[in-house]
């Protein structure tokens, strides 16, 4: 489920200090992951999308927007010959976008290695429900209901040790359907 | 690890090193996070022991491959599970009927053969999606146009050999109905072409589907007598254009003469597949509207108190969409003999003109083109649509499992399905989906369907629920006839229970092929109710 590197990886955001607030802990952590993504999805209605692309655009990360349709999107861009060798692709957008991919995504032999589902209610204050490797969880943990997480999700994507990690507590961990009170939005990674 | 049933752990890793030396070792997959993939994301036994999970998977690339790892698997007696892009959600996905199965993921045998545009069909192979044929085909611009499901990430070859369907005109939307040809590699590991292909150098294999002697192709639908690996399909010329047209009628009762000319036009081959509503109803598979879940306060109500409300409602009762395909002067004037016909038969029938499309869609137009299935573009859309659940806002489900009932094409038969559901979901205690203006779908042409979505969950107590009304629909459907033709492993047993003609002389006759034919039992155990000897036991 946790293998050492990720422990040793929530260790040094631990000892770095909290998640939260501006400058980030995870500017103080390791430098990015040296298999950069192929890509990052996000979904354009969102304001925390719309900041998790910036980052990602900011770090040479292609981005692309999750319409309705998400196949011609995977069809076209982020599989295949595109990515001939399953680089990992990141993404912020809502569970439907995921569920697709994540059912898309079994065919080229990838799957989803976490996900951090963030519950936005009425007054606009996030809850967020980390499932995967102890870094991912231990990190997610530490924000608060106010943070600006697209882009703290977007650093974390680049950073992800995701090599040789062995959870699947992620997959398939939901449905496509989320609650009719709430905006869902899913941050996640496929490899 | 899962084991397969009665295989020592030596047995299955000799096979499983066989199956390396058959496909590379890249491509069998024994880890938890590899196998984990072929969860069935809308289990209704998600977690529990009964839940269908693999042991293994093995993805061949070829034909001869299949063949190797299936002579493996009769020498271990290895259970095999074949799928080929296993995204038939709600009916399995790509988990097994058997649990400790290996999956025989054909995701890599995804060679489009052939696509022969001036006669019209296209010879495939399991693992190509519906995205993958259309994009070859619009990439090369020919003028033939698919039938696709809706979601389209499925595979024609699985999505036919399950008896799905699409929406354009019945020849096309049957999708088996519309296949011709098919390669199988038997359970010990032969090879069969059906139909023309059995004759060496003919060219007909896509053409003519009956070659001679008897037909089999059947056998391999919903069953375990083989593994499909090249199927040809009929297509579909692309029409010219494509028009659409809604009628809406004012009464209750007009439902019955609404579908007899539908059903008119449907059986000459004019039409794609119409779409029943009623602005009264709620939706298809949606609660009732305020005003319905009023009048049936005290039950379901009777005709005279149906036909008053909807006097009262000031709307009509029911409408259907009419969809053509073909040359322009021929759609309108179909269209045109439409309205003629319906507004003579009956009484305050009205009309709304819908708008042309020339066909294909351009590129650049088909990300923001509606209902794009019915236009033969797969898309994923409808995941979109069906996020958001009215019936459990507050506590969504995390699938659903499909009850698919199959009634008559009058409206007597569809208001008793409803009604039965209706009554179901009461005495259940469970909010009913039904009710008197719950309207059919025509997937087949010759027969309706009245569905219902029961919801499944990453929740055991949840889902034992959701088993236990799938359970009674399907119970009592069947004792009115209605009989769901397709369903998820957990209830394929049950289901096939149902059809009990000459004390179930058609799952015994189903039985004595496969004991004939695959008598290790490799193939798909269990697969609608057909288990081998050696498991069979008091099932089904």
């Amino acid at each position: 489920m946790v293998d050492r590197r990720s422990v040793l990886k929530a260790g040094a955001a631990s000892v770095a200090g909290a998640l939260v607030g501006m400058p980030t802990v995870l500017s103080a952590a390791p430098a990015d992951s040296p298999r950069p993504l192929h890509a990052a999805v996000f979904v354009r209605r969102f304001r925390q999308g719309a900041a998790f692309a910036e980052e990602m655009q900011r770090r040479n990360v292609a981005i692309f927007s999750a319409g309705n349709d998400i196949a011609q999107l995977w069809y076209s861009d982020l599989a295949g010959g595109l990515n001939p060798h399953n680089a990992p692709i990141a993404g912020l957008t809502d569970r439907v976008t995921l569920f697709c991919l994540e059912e898309l995504a079994r065919s080229a032999g990838m799957r989803v290695l976490y996900r951090v589902d963030h519950f936005v209610n009425e007054h606009g204050n996030v809850e967020h429900n980390a499932v995967g490797p102890a870094s991912v969880v231990e990190a997610t943990g530490k924000l608060t209901s106010t943070s600006a997480f697209g882009r703290e999700m977007a650093v974390l994507a680049c950073r992800f040790e995701y090599r040789e990690l062995r959870d699947t507590s992620a997959l398939k961990h939901t449905g496509p359907f989320c609650p009719g009170n709430k905006v869902v939005l899913v941050s996640w990674m496929i490899a | 690890m899962v084991l397969p049933p009665n295989v020592s752990e030596a047995d299955f890793n000799a096979a499983l090193n066989e199956f390396r030396s058959a496909v590379g070792a890249n491509w069998v997959f024994t880890s938890d996070e590899d196998v984990a993939l072929y969860r069935d994301s809308y289990s209704i036994y998600w977690g529990e022991p009964e839940e269908r999970v693999a042991s293994a998977a093995v993805a061949p690339s070829k034909v001869d491959e299949v063949q190797q790892v299936v002579r493996t698997a009769n020498k271990y007696r290895i259970p095999l599970y074949p799928i080929s892009t296993g995204r038939n959600l709600t009916y399995g996905g790509s988990a097994p009927t058997m649990r400790g199965s290996v999956v025989l993921d054909l995701k890599r045998m995804n060679r489009i053969l052939e696509v022969d545009e001036k006669r019209a069909f296209a010879l495939v192979e399991p693992g190509v999606s519906y995205f993958d044929l259309y994009n070859y085909i619009r990439e090369r611009n020919l003028k033939v146009m698919l039938d696709v499901p809706d979601p389209g990430w499925g595979s024609p070859v699985g999505n036919s050999l399950d008896h799905g369907a699409g929406y354009t005109s019945a020849h096309f939307r049957d999708h088996f109905g519309s296949h011709c040809g098919m390669e199988v590699v038997t359970p010990e590991g032969d090879l069969v072409r059906t139909g023309m292909g059995a004759l060496p150098n003919s060219e007909t294999w896509q053409e003519f589907r009956y070659g001679a002697g008897p037909y089999i192709d059947g056998l391999f639908t919903q069953s375990n007598f083989g593994v499909v690996t090249k199927m040809g399909f009929w297509l579909m010329p692309m029409p010219e254009n494509y028009l659409y047209g809604t009628i809406t009628v004012p009464r209750y009762q007009d439902l019955e003469p609404l579908i007899q000319e539908v059903s008119y036009f449907e059986d000459l081959g004019l039409l794609g597949m119409p779409s029943y509503g009623s602005p009264l109803g709620g939706g298809l598979m949606g609660p009732p509207a305020p005003a319905l879940t009023e009048l049936m306060q005290n039950g379901w109500p009777t005709a005279d108190a149906l036909e008053n409300f909807v006097a009262s409602q000031k709307r009509p009762a029911w409408s259907v969409e009419l969809n053509f395909y073909g040359p322009e002067e021929t759609v309108r004037a179909n269209w045109q003999a439409a309205k003629r016909r319906f507004a003579k038969a009956i009484p305050g029938a009205a009309f709304q003109d819908g708008e042309l499309l020339a066909l294909p869609i351009p590129k650049e137009k088909e990300a923001t083109q509606g209902d794009k299935p019915r236009l033969g573009i797969p898309a994923l859309e409808v995941f979109t649509i069906a996020t958001r659940n009215p019936i459990n806002n507050a506590d969504p489900p995390d699938g659903h499992a499909d009850f698919f009932a199959y009634v008559p094409r009058k409206a007597s038969a569809v208001w008793a399905a409803a009604r039965v559901m209706y009554e179901t979901y009461r005495e259940m205690g469970v909010p009913p989906m039904h009710h008197p203006f719950s309207t059919p779908i025509n997937y087949y042409s010759r027969c309706f369907i009245v569905a219902t979505l029961v919801p499944t969950y990453r929740n055991a107590a949840k889902n034992a629920k959701s088993r236990e009304l799938f359970g009674k629909v399907m119970d009592r459907c069947a004792e009115h006839g209605f009989g769901c033709y397709r369903t998820s492993p957990a209830f394929q047993d049950r289901l096939m229970s149902k059809y009990s003609f000459n004390n179930n002389a058609l799952l015994r006759f189903h039985q004595k092929i496969k004991d004939s034919i695959d008598p290790n039992g490799v193939i798909s155990p269990g697969r609608y109710g057909i288990w081998p000897a050696k498991m069979r036991g008091n099932r089904g």
